[in-house]
């Protein structure tokens, strides 16, 4: 591999330009472009964060917050492993607790990438380019932070393999027939495609900061990951082709994921579960409190990396105008819940929302409907969507009131079934709150890693769709 | 027109030249160059951009991809993949029964059925697109131009190669120049130091990953197969281990090691003691009782409870109205069981003529092949059984002067 | 230099009354077929109703459609739409055509009639605790009172929308843009709960016992659907009249053809999502409505659903040069509007007899509204611009290409 580690016997005379006769001087020659050239300028304040020697200090303050969470994931993890659910709050009624609360509220944000990659991009919405990449690397985060609670909630951890179809001594497969089964199956596939989608994303991407690196190592580690790219206009094609179909399965994907997580609910007969819109209405609560979290997630990036000029205000206001849209189609679901739980004339289905409202858990209730339903409805005004300071809060209580839709649906009903003898309150204890604090360790240190890392804007895209570059 | 074919030193053998390559600053440029280049007649050429240029395949004439079709083989297969084996799991290999559902239930087969198509799909898609690619492609001529590196930045490039039919050093890269490059038109050569050899150690070390990753496979069709007699290993104990005794197992501290005690020889534990004969046993003085115990009243709530009772416990054999055919019976006889014998006709006279005593002992313990009933009546219950026994006796075997006086008269 | 088949705006964008034929034959063959019905079916009452219903709300699904897709497009402020966007309003605009055609479903309940709402029969609603449960909500005042501020509704958007579209026509400038634009976005929630609680009333109402919450939203897909391919239709037939003929081009046929599409799986999608959780949770209230579209002859009617109305069109419309050529678009348009029906005919007529009662009274009430209906957007096209011309982003929608 002598060829790649020395670069002998590169041609270039001084007639092709200005190319530096070591790699040493690369970037600086990359980045010396002359001040028309809108494409360099992208790629520099792109790239210059990963080339950077030194993150922004709040980077580190931040990772070490973020791996302080993590080992208490790993502290909490441990525990549960030796000591059983018992740590966690579960109890008869409400077996299903923070566990599956969380581990929909993770799955629920992870559909923003998606619908920034995949359908933004097939309704060829150009805006998508700036946040396209750091929403879909936080997709693949979340459903990570996701993955976690199916895995060690299952009571002994030690046999989730159990869920897969592998032939075993026991001649038995799994249940199939079994939501449960289904979102094995949903979930690992949305984290195949969606790791797949990015990482195909990333490939131009990858070749640019080989093709900036100044040291051997920086080459050889991204130069393996970005395989050989070299932007040739037929590989562009294929490329593109591939880019366009992944987007158009991602579509129907990512509907389809949270529609089973819906269904495992849905297709029991608990009042309060049991409502046939769960699906779309499932859907469009994730995209709500995806882009709520990938709002949160950006106002800060773009701060400290430097990025407000690709990562711009109207982008922040394109996505707060999604998310009144799909907390609007939330509302709609909860007043067909009601009026249906009315019209059917089920007095348990009744009592259920009776009960969410007034009940022992009204507090949660009440905390879901201000967040979901009140609070955006300040996005209907432009000074809102468009300041900075009132989107963070607003989107921060997005997110507190789908941790709390989840907690209501599951909590109420499992907590005031059918038989009034089995009607109990769950409490969560420290556990719960560790775990799921733990989580969000396990997603800020990947996103940060990401930032620091990887290109955090698709460059390749942002250009493609800079007025410069339209070939006619 | 540059000419560094010369400059090459290490290498001994005259190098290839590879082709012939141009920079653009502006995508329209290199569109309007690709065009000419097409109209020339070209074929083997491509050119380079850090994104892809709108409108660059019709100018290059490139064709549509068949990746489509892959995936969508791709697609189909792992749909009916997912669909039949679900059937074939559920309803030829472990059939068994989910909540009354049919064996195959298809609606509920759909959502697994779908992830895979999209995941086969998917797969095959971005495998599709490298391997159309020709990637990973690990080195290229223009690795070697240093100018080349800006490609995946600002710049435009074409290459044409020396193997295209209509290359011709000269007349190329006249009409290369004359499409507006910056810079100069420069020489590519072949790339004869990155050897296409994959290296010993590479193919070695893939050996042995390909046979290690078939270990755990084999471990499981083994297992599969044979059989252990070992108890299973244990990450996290759990309660498999406690602190107590079980039944059959050593107890060293007595002398018959023994873990099961007996009760002690002389003792009754407290609540144990059943001295009531008449009650607990139905037995006056050594011989069945005639009449009910004391503590059972005789009153329309006493038969009602025993007639509650006796229609739980009593007519799955001896049938509702006593005679014998309750449907344990019934079923006994439809299976053409030879060793069945019929419960018996509680009317017949042997029973009219029992002790109620007998009668409640033949509740307890079982008379011939019916089993006792003393672990699941307590006493009381059984006594009104008894009671309600006699009436429905009674009801079969009564005579006109055992009917009041009121009824007696409408039936006369 | 200009890609080969970019468009651009025609010289003749108005249809005059060059298509008076048209407009003729279709109200001829509108007022004939309802007469025809009525005659037909004036021996069994119950039966023309259900007709009836069938076919109105086979109408109303594609007054929705277009009003949707005129919403939907100010809302998201689309450029590629412009162009076609006129025809849409025009339909759109005809809502008081559809209002007065609800005539026939809500004039017999007005009158007594209980051959289609169980809720209307008072000695019933007395007798069955459910359904005097319900009678606060399905009683023929509240019924009234709803079905006025539904078309109320649907009428005022229509006309506001095609009135200032028109209007800036005239006058140009984008006030009315920004002004469409600020009306659509809380038209759309009044929308789509009007939308909903006229399915609720008319359709889901018709087996009272029963409940989804999905349902506005299955309604909703089937509108969508017959909206885009109305709209495809009617633009092709413009087309052949000779006008806009380079104005819409493939790229916009794609367009349409591709939510023709995405709409077909998100029929699929709602419409199994409903029937697997029913049959899943297996509650007695709710599966009869299913067993009795799997009883007898329905059990072919719902294969049919399945297979025409998802798998066929879903691989049919799958490929590009489908989408982007004129008549194979046209083929599946016809194919969904018909399926369509079936669809609607599949929602209404079950009634655990296990009969599929397709007759001629069904086909003509179907011909009659379309018939009444196409005949008004025909007469309304023939009089004013067939393009939005006064749109600021119309250059965008003449220049705009697919990938």
């Amino acid at each position: 591999m002598a060829a790649v580690v020395d670069l002998p016997e590169l041609q270039g005379d001084g007639t092709a330009g200005d190319a530096p006769a070591t790699p040493k001087d690369y970037r600086v020659w990359q980045t010396d472009s002359g001040g028309d050239n809108p494409f360099a300028k992208i790629t520099d304040t792109v790239i210059r964060i990963v080339e950077t020697p030194k993150p922004p200090r709040a980077w580190y303050i931040a990772i070490a917050i973020s791996l302080s969470w993590v080992g208490l994931l790993v502290l909490s993890l441990s525990r549960l492993f030796w000591e059983g659910i018992g740590i966690w709050g579960n109890m008869n009624p409400v077996g299903w607790g923070w566990d599956i609360v969380n581990f929909v509220f993770w799955v629920g944000i992870g559909h923003a990438g998606t619908l920034i990659s995949a359908i933004l991009f097939l309704l060829r919405q150009n805006w998508r380019t700036a946040i396209n990449r750091a929403a879909e690397a936080m997709t693949i985060f979340a459903v990570i932070c996701a993955l976690i609670f199916p895995a060690t909630h299952i009571g002994r951890p030690w046999l989730p393999y159990w869920m897969l179809p592998i032939p075993n001594q026991m001649d038995m497969w799994p249940q199939f027939r079994s939501p449960l089964d289904w979102d094995v199956f949903a979930v690992s596939t949305y984290f195949t495609v969606s790791l797949t989608f990015w990482f195909m994303g990333l490939i131009p991407d990858l070749a640019s900061i080989r093709d900036r690196a100044d040291t051997n190592g920086r080459r050889i580690v991204y130069g393996i990951l970005a395989m050989g790219w070299r932007g040739s206009a037929r590989q562009w094609h294929r490329y593109e082709r591939a880019y366009l179909i992944l987007a158009a399965l991602s579509t129907p994907l990512v509907l389809s994921v949270h529609s089973v997580v819906s269904f495992d609910f849905a297709t029991s007969q608990l009042p309060g579960w049991h409502a046939t819109i769960f699906p779309p209405y499932f859907v469009a609560g994730a995209i709500f409190s995806g882009f709520a979290m990938v709002v949160t997630l950006l106002i800060p990036a773009r701060q400290f990396f430097g990025l407000k000029n690709i990562i711009e205000i109207r982008h922040l206001e394109q996505m707060n105008k999604i998310i009144l849209a799909t907390g609007t189609m939330v509302g709609y679901a909860y007043a067909m819940e009601f009026f249906i739980a009315w019209y059917g004339a089920s007095h348990y289905e009744q009592f259920t929302f009776i009960n969410r409202a007034f009940g022992p858990y009204a507090w949660a209730y009440w905390t879901m409907v201000s967040c979901n339903v009140i609070f955006p409805q300040l996005f209907w005004f432009r000074k809102v969507r468009t300041n900075l300071g009132a989107m963070m809060v607003i989107c921060v209580l997005v997110n507190v009131g789908m941790w709390f839709e989840r907690f209501v649906i599951i909590a109420t009903s499992l907590a005031r079934d059918f038989l009034p003898a089995a009607w109990g309150y769950f409490v969560p204890t420290i556990w719960d709150f560790s775990t799921f604090l733990g989580t969000f360790g396990v997603f800020f240190t990947l996103f940060l890693l990401f930032c620091r890392f990887l290109p955090m804007v698709a460059t390749a895209e942002v250009k493609a769709i800079h007025p410069a570059a339209h070939g006619h | 027109m540059t000419d560094s074919s010369e400059s090459v030193a290490v290498s001994k053998e005259p190098e290839q030249v590879h082709g012939l390559l141009a920079e653009y600053e502006t995508p329209q440029k290199l569109i309007a160059a690709a065009r000419r280049i097409k109209e020339a007649g070209y074929s083997r050429w491509d050119s380079f951009s850090p994104f892809p240029v709108h409108g660059i395949d019709p100018a290059m004439g490139i064709r549509p991809t068949i990746l489509p079709w892959i995936v969508f083989a791709a697609g189909l297969s792992g749909g009916t993949g997912a669909l039949f084996f679900q059937w074939w799991t559920s309803t030829q290999d472990y059939p068994w029964i989910v909540s009354g559902k049919p064996f195959w239930s298809i609606p509920a087969n759909i959502p697994i059925t779908f992830e895979l198509t999209v995941l086969a799909a998917a797969l095959t898609c971005f495998a599709g697109m490298l391997i159309l690619n020709k990637l990973p492609l690990p080195s290229h001529p223009l690795d070697r131009i240093r100018r080349f590196a800006r490609v995946t930045n600002d710049r435009f490039f074409v290459l044409i190669q020396a193997s295209d039919p209509k290359f011709d050093a000269r007349q190329t890269s006249e009409l290369l120049a004359a499409t507006g490059p910056r810079g100069a038109v420069e020489t590519v050569m072949e790339d004869t130091q990155s050897s296409n050899v994959v290296p010993r150690g590479v193919t070695f070390g893939l050996l042995i990953l390909v046979s290690a990753a078939a270990v755990p496979f084999s471990l499981a069709a083994l297992a599969r197969v044979s059989t252990n007699t070992k108890p299973k290993f244990h990450i996290v104990p759990d309660m498999d281990f406690q602190q107590k005794y079980k039944p059959q197992r050593k107890n060293a501290f007595f002398e018959d090691q023994r873990a099961m005690r007996l009760d002690v020889a002389g003792t009754v534990a407290v609540g144990e003691l059943k001295d009531d004969d008449h009650f607990y046993r139905g037995k006056l003085n050594g011989t069945f009782a005639k009449t009910f115990p004391p503590q059972i009243e005789i009153s329309e709530q006493t038969m009602a409870r025993g007639q509650d009772r006796f229609g739980i416990y009593c007519t799955p054999c001896h049938g509702v109205d006593g005679a014998g055919q309750g449907m344990v019976h019934q079923r006994a006889r439809s299976l053409m069981q030879g060793t069945w014998v019929q419960p018996s006709d509680l009317h017949m006279e042997a029973l009219r003529y029992k002790s109620v005593g007998e009668l409640f002992e033949g509740i307890s313990k079982g008379v011939r092949n019916m089993p006792g009933y003393a672990r699941q009546i307590d006493p009381a219950d059984r006594w009104a059984i008894v009671l309600y026994l006699r009436a429905l006796q009674r009801s079969q075997a009564a005579s006109l002067a055992d009917l009041p006086e009121a009824e007696r008269k409408g039936l006369e | 230099m200009s890609h080969p088949e970019e468009a651009r705006l025609d010289d003749a964008i108005t249809l005059d009354a060059d298509s008076g034929g048209l407009f003729r034959s279709l109200l001829i063959v509108g007022v004939g077929s309802l007469s025809g019905a009525v005659l037909l079916g004036m021996n069994d009452l119950a039966k023309l109703q259900r007709a009836y219903l069938v076919a109105f709300m086979y109408v109303l699904s594609i007054a929705l459609g277009a009003l949707w897709f005129v919403t939907i497009q100010h809302l998201t402020n689309a450029k590629w739409s412009v162009v076609v966007r006129r025809v849409a309003e025009i339909m759109a605009s005809n809502m008081w055509l559809v209002a007065l055609l609800s005539l026939g479903v809500v004039g017999p309940m007005l009158l007594g009639s209980t051959d289609l709402y169980v809720w209307l029969d008072h000695a019933r609603v007395e007798q069955d605790h459910v359904l005097h449960h319900k009678s606060a909500y399905l009683n023929i005042q509240f019924f009234i009172v709803r079905w006025v501020l539904y078309f109320g509704f649907w009428i005022w958007l229509g006309r506001r929308f095609f009135r200032l579209s028109v209007q800036q026509d005239r006058d140009g400038g984008s006030e009315i843009s920004t002004t469409l634009r600020r009306i659509s976005a809380p038209s759309m929630i009044v929308f789509a709960l009007t939308l909903t609680f006229c399915a609720i009333d008319l359709v889901m109402s018709l087996d009272a016992l029963w409940f989804s919450t999905m349902f506005g939203v299955y309604y909703f897909a089937g509108c969508v659907l017959a909206g885009y391919s109305t709209l495809g239709l009617f633009l092709m037939w413009i087309q052949s009249k000779g006008r806009l003929t380079t104005s819409v081009n493939s790229e916009h046929y794609h367009d349409i053809g591709k939510m023709m599409f995405a709409f077909t799986v998100f029929w699929a999608y709602i419409a199994f999502s409903q029937f697997m959780l029913i049959w899943y949770a297996d509650v007695p209230e709710e599966t009869h409505w299913y067993h009795w579209r799997f009883e007898g002859s329905w059990k072919v009617v719902s294969a049919l659903l399945l297979v025409a109305h998802f798998a066929v069109p879903f691989f049919g419309l799958m490929s590009r040069h489908v989408k982007r050529n004129k008549r194979s678009l046209a083929f599946w348009a016809v194919w969904i509007l018909v399926i369509h029906y079936v669809d609607l005919f599949w929602l209404v007529y079950p009634n655990g007899s296990g009969e599929v009662p397709l007759s001629a009274v069904d086909i003509l009430c179907w011909l009659g509204v379309l018939g009444l209906f196409g005949a008004v957007s025909v007469r309304r096209a023939q009089k004013i611009n067939l393009i939005p011309t006064g749109d600021p982003r119309l250059a965008d929608s003449l220049a705009f290409e697919n990938a």
